[in-house]
């Protein structure tokens, strides 16, 4: 029931995106020009070649980014976990770069693929660091060592446009955090991707629930911590490499979503995790959206948009925890 | 003191290597006739690029190793750093709120207020009635404010014309590019000023690492005297971010790094290790970034990056271990 409401407000916000821009279009002309293809019609260019894959990739990278903060933060039991803030985005983000800037730059489909070794090394990284298996980080060691782990990856992406024009170019393209250019990207691949991802999240999601209560009474309980940890690992770099492919790194997403998810589902992980991917694709579109109308004619990305929102949730949640609590 | 003498004199190597080190390469001969006046390129190329950006480097690092060794003072953790709790990028975040506005404000006294907004509102946020202001708390409220400043940051960056934004960005990455003597003048008078205040706030310090209880019977006012030394650090490190923009993690590396060479405790040859550590890393930084690929210029900013994020790494790990975090 309360999964059919978010479903309704996601189709509201859908339609919205789709309605919403520099150039409106009224509601009433919205079935007309959904129906026959007529290439003349600017309007109706407008709709299919710029909103509606705006859309599309809004609704992967958003529900991906949900379901990737929802598994981090049941994995490392730390609600400050997101992809974006543990460096995993960044990990995806240079990944992509550096395999663009060496091998050329080859099609769009092979280079999204370059985003997953990266994600995936950063995943590992943070679930080593926090995963329950070296004993638990805390939200101050996990955040701080995201801070770290993006500080340097940032760098190293900077170093890597100063040293190489072309990587600039990919890195305008390819890293801008935005969901503008979703039209040139492999949309369905990539939505394959993410959904591999979530559907791979989705069936761990009994055993994600016996793991956050800890790894000691998650084995009493019959599952093995290394096999449940490895499938969250990949459906972690799955999400978060369809998502940095669809729109650049999009960071706090992953923060806002699971806490939202979790006060509607309450801690039943399968609903969680559905409620995560409605929620998200609903408030990354929602970004995109206001990002749009802010400023006309310009636009401000929706990254941008997201860490506004993230900035201050981080701070309630952050402000929220005692520091007896394992800070 | 022997040390200190000891780092003294390799911060002056280090900066002499930075003289001679560049596009136009001098020798030691060189280097002399150029510092001692003597006219020709060697001369030309110190008094007018070289000279000022190590004297702004070194002034710069100093600065930022006095504000990190304050704060981690105060707050007795070696995490709470200026630069990880918000306020060079509240700093940061003032200057190009100003450059979008086209305010004609002084960048100095706009950096100084960005700074202390962000760390009234850390304080404000960390703060809980009743309760004693948790420093990892504080750590992470700062991270907090240290985010919203920076989304701040790139959403305004969104409304400057493009040349102005790419200007924006180079300056938040932190760079030495293009000092001038204004710059070194400036970075002077505040540290001799500023380096005083924290000078004559050591006592104060050392009195608050008693405790409480015991502060307030040496006659202090606790709570006045840590909003003393608060202001001085963000006024310090506000100072370094005005020149040279938010280097990463050169606060934070500072202070921990000094105690080690000094390998001593008391607070005052400490803070002296901090200021002289600070300048290292800020002019060996420099130095790196470019000196190492030739004909490419690095922001400083990125070589502090790379180096201060494996510490903050190890750090974390090591702290984990001792069962401090």
């Amino acid at each position: 029931m309360r999964l059919l409401l978010l479903g309704a407000g996601l189709v509201a916000i859908m339609l919205l995106a789709m309605l919403a821009g520099a150039r409106g279009i009224a509601p009433a002309d919205l079935a007309a020009l959904l129906g026959h293809y007529d290439p003349t019609d600017p309007a109706q260019i407008t709709l299919l070649e710029i909103r509606l894959p705006r859309l599309v990739a809004g609704l992967i990278a958003g529900a991906a980014l949900g379901v990737a903060g929802m598994v981090m933060q049941a994995v490392t039991r730390n609600p400050l976990a997101d992809p974006g803030l543990l460096g995993v985005n960044a990990g995806a983000a240079f990944s992509l770069l550096l395999g663009a800037t060496l091998l050329g730059r080859g099609d769009a489909a092979s280079l999204s693929l370059l985003t997953l070794p990266g994600a995936g090394l950063a995943a590992l990284a943070v679930f080593s660091l926090g995963g329950g298996l070296a004993g638990d980080a805390g939200p101050v060691r996990l955040t701080l060592a995201g801070v770290a782990l993006n500080a340097f990856l940032l760098s190293l992406v900077s170093l890597l446009v100063l040293l190489r024009r072309e990587s600039l170019d990919v890195f305008r393209f390819w890293v801008a955090g935005s969901l503008a250019e979703a039209g040139q990207r492999p949309l369905t691949g990539l939505a394959l991707l993410a959904l591999c991802g979530i559907v791979l999240a989705l069936l761990l999601a009994p055993r994600l629930e016996a793991l956050s209560l800890g790894g000691a009474l998650a084995r009493g309980l019959g599952t093995h911590p290394g096999r449940v940890l490895a499938g969250a690992l990949l459906a972690v770099t799955l999400c978060t490499g369809a998502a940095v492919a669809v729109a650049g790194p999009i960071a706090f997403l992953g923060l806002v979503v699971p806490p939202l998810a979790r006060r509607i589902m309450g801690t039943e992980m399968r609903g969680g995790l559905i409620a995560a991917a409605l929620l998200g694709a609903g408030l990354l579109l929602l970004a995109d959206i206001a990002g749009r109308l802010l400023i006309p004619p310009g636009e401000i990305r929706a990254g941008v948009m997201t860490a506004l929102l993230g900035g201050p949730v981080f701070l309630w949640i952050a402000r929220r925890l005692r520091p007896g609590e394992g800070a | 003191m022997r040390r200190l003498l000891l780092m003294l004199l390799a911060l002056l190597a280090l900066c002499a290597l930075a003289l001679m080190r560049g596009q136009l390469a001098l020798s030691p001969l060189q280097l002399w006739q150029g510092l001692s006046g003597a006219e020709g390129p060697a001369h030309l190329v110190l008094a007018v690029i070289r000279g000022p950006r190590v004297a702004a480097a070194l002034g710069t690092g100093a600065a930022l190793g006095l504000s990190g060794m304050l704060f981690q003072t105060l707050f007795r953790n070696p995490l709470a750093a200026p630069d990880l709790m918000g306020f060079t990028s509240g700093a940061g975040l003032a200057i190009v709120l100003a450059m979008t506005l086209g305010l004609g404000l002084p960048v100095p006294l706009v950096a100084a207020l960005g700074g202390l907004i962000a760390a009234a509102l850390v304080l404000l946020l960390a703060w809980k009635p009743g309760q004693a202001l948790a420093p990892l708390v504080l750590v992470l409220v700062g991270l907090g404010v240290g985010f919203l400043t920076q989304a701040a940051s790139s959403f305004l960056m969104t409304a400057l014309p493009p040349e102005q934004a790419a200007d924006a960005q180079r300056w938040l990455t932190g760079s030495l590019n293009a000092r001038n003597w204004g710059h070194v003048a400036l970075l002077a008078a505040g540290l001799a000023v500023l380096g005083l205040l924290a000078l004559s706030q050591i006592r104060r310090l050392e009195a608050l690492d008693l405790g409480e209880e015991l502060a307030a019977g040496l006659g202090l006012h606790p709570g006045r005297a840590r909003i003393a030394i608060a202001v001085t650090g963000v006024l310090l490190a506000a100072l370094a971010v005005s020149v040279a923009g938010p280097l990463p993690f050169v606060a934070l590396m500072a202070g921990p790094l000094g105690a080690r060479l000094l390998g001593r405790t008391a607070l005052a040859p400490r803070m002296a290790a901090a200021a002289l550590t600070g300048a290292m890393i800020v002019v060996a930084a420099d130095l790196l970034a470019r000196a190492t690929i030739p004909g490419l210029s690095l922001p400083a900013g990125v070589v502090t990056g790379l180096l201060g994020a494996p510490y903050l790494l190890w750090r974390l790990s090591r702290e984990m271990k001792k069962g401090e975090l």
